[in-house]
């Protein structure tokens, strides 16, 4: 990178001042992208919720006292260090940050995966499934795989459309 | 808020480094650097160069015995930025102008925007 332009006097030709619009764009884009919750996440917390429904199903105090805070663990841990390693690394600027649409986003997300594995689980125990527990977080985790992602970018499109000094 | 083309803020490095900590309330050394591919000398020139102006303000602080070092945009660095891309926009728009005269077109960018001194 170059800083050739600073060396020219006066404004730029309008060729010129579109590229550094583009170029203020994908910068702030770069910030957006590095705060949102990455795709293999999703998959590793589907993972463990899947995990903690199968060992439900064994119904064996063995594998339930050691799967559940296994995965439990795993799962909280992996979301600390994610917020924390994010936090360190860039916060996002008061203007760009997500408004009510947003935090309705993630709430309904939360919602949806939520109500799906227990109306999964519930269906195939009434249904005389013995592998409900293991059913419902199927479920839950393949609407997590799916939502999340989408949800994400939702986000995005709206810190995009809300930055500072926004460009397109 | 005037539009005011900014010399210091249009060279590409310092472009990228403030429209980076535009949408940033702080941003890690490493992330910058990082992010834009600078090295490490290359980022910290082009961030003093901006303290001075009054543009960044730089923070510093151990975590353990690691250095780190973060920087944002000061108020004057937001506002200078916010008027550079006001100027950028006028330019734009007013090339639009002249294509749309040349042409018989008329666009959204005939519209005259008060206020846009230079």
């Amino acid at each position: 990178m170059t800083d050739l332009p600073s060396q020219m006097a006066g404004p730029p030709d309008s060729t010129d001042a579109a590229r550094a619009l583009h170029e203020i764009g994908r910068r702030q884009g770069q910030v957006i992208e590095a705060v949102l919750v990455p795709v293999w996440y999703w998959w590793v917390v589907a993972a463990g919720m899947i995990a903690i429904g199968a060992a439900a199903d064994t119904k064996r105090p063995v594998v339930l006292a050691v799967v559940i805070p296994l995965a439990v663990l795993a799962i909280v841990g992996l979301t600390v260090a994610m917020i924390l390693g994010i936090y360190r690394s860039v916060q996002v600027h008061g203007a760009t940050l997500l408004r009510g649409r947003g935090a309705i986003a993630i709430v309904g997300l939360d919602w949806l995966v939520v109500g799906l594995s227990l109306g999964a689980a519930f269906g195939s125990r009434a249904a005389g499934s013995r592998v409900a527990g293991t059913i419902g977080t199927v479920v839950g985790a393949a609407a997590l795989v799916i939502a999340g992602p989408a949800v994400m970018r939702y986000l995005r499109r709206l810190m995009l459309s809300q930055r500072s000094g926004g460009s397109g | 808020m005037s539009a005011r083309f900014d010399e210091l803020i249009h060279a590409p490095t310092r472009l990228a480094i403030v429209s980076l900590l535009a949408a940033a309330q702080w941003a890690d050394f490493k992330f910058i650097r990082d992010e834009l591919g600078l090295s490490d000398s290359a980022l910290s020139k082009q961030l003093s160069t901006l303290e001075s102006a009054g543009y960044v303000e730089i923070r510093k602080w151990f975590v353990g015995k690691r250095p780190r070092t973060s920087a944002r945009l000061s108020p004057a660095g937001r506002l200078a930025f916010e008027r550079h891309v006001a100027a950028l926009q006028e330019i734009v728009a007013r090339s639009g102008r002249v294509m749309s005269a040349a042409t018989g077109v008329t666009g959204p960018g005939d519209q005259e925007t008060p206020g846009h001194a230079r």
